[in-house]
């Protein structure tokens, strides 16, 4: 789905194609967010007439995929790698421990006990 | 019950019908997924476009035409680009 890719390229950190992909899925989503979340509430709101929610069901469901959140993966900004990522780092668990070891996590420190 | 929804701001909705309130009460967190990747930056172009009476140096760029230079003197440089269809047929030599 490259119409919706950047032109140019905008990531810093490491890059392959999936790294890309990910980067334009994350940006499409929150654009497309608050008329997801409007469509959503008209399909929950049991008070509006059931062709309106029917047809914001239609809606929603003939959005792209590429503006589902479910579309979106953490992957490391080092190595590419999609499993084994600690969100809260960003990276890959071999990369983390690269990183750590050479002390460029702050406050990580090898357990030892 | 009135009085604690309009003092916690909820909505009223004694008869418990579905109303889709959550969904409005969510947080908006496209901001925080797009913001994921770190952005590009320090890019020699965007250094040229802040910084414009320095002169700022691009040495892989540099080196580069330096190739292309000398490519061309020895006759090794890319062929030109071919504008119409009848130029850019593959066999139209001579047969």
């Amino acid at each position: 789905m490259s119409q919706f890719r950047a032109k140019k390229l905008d990531l810093g950190c490491y890059i392959n194609i999936r790294n890309i992909r990910d980067h334009t899925k994350r940006k499409v989503f929150a654009e497309n967010e608050p008329e997801r979340q409007a469509l959503r509430y008209i399909i929950r709101n049991t008070t509006f007439p059931q062709r309106v929610r029917a047809q914001a069901q239609l809606q929603l469901a003939q959005m792209h995929c590429y503006t589902r959140y479910t579309q979106v993966k953490n992957r490391c900004i080092m190595g590419g790698k999609g499993r084994g990522v600690f969100s809260d780092f960003r990276l890959g668990r071999y990369q983390f421990r690269l990183n750590a070891l050479a002390g460029h996590l702050p406050g990580v420190k090898k357990a030892s006990w | 019950m009135a009085v604690q929804c309009r003092v916690f701001n909820t909505t009223y909705n004694p008869e418990r019908l579905r109303m889709g309130t959550h969904i409005l009460h969510q947080r908006l967190k496209g901001a925080s997924v797009a913001s994921y990747y770190p952005p590009r930056i320090g890019t020699i172009k965007q250094l040229r476009a802040l910084y414009p009476d320095f002169e700022i140096l691009h040495d892989k760029e540099e080196d580069w035409l330096e190739a292309q230079q000398v490519a061309r003197s020895r006759g090794k440089a890319p062929p030109k680009k071919k504008r119409t269809a009848a130029e850019s047929k593959k066999f139209n030599k001579r047969r």
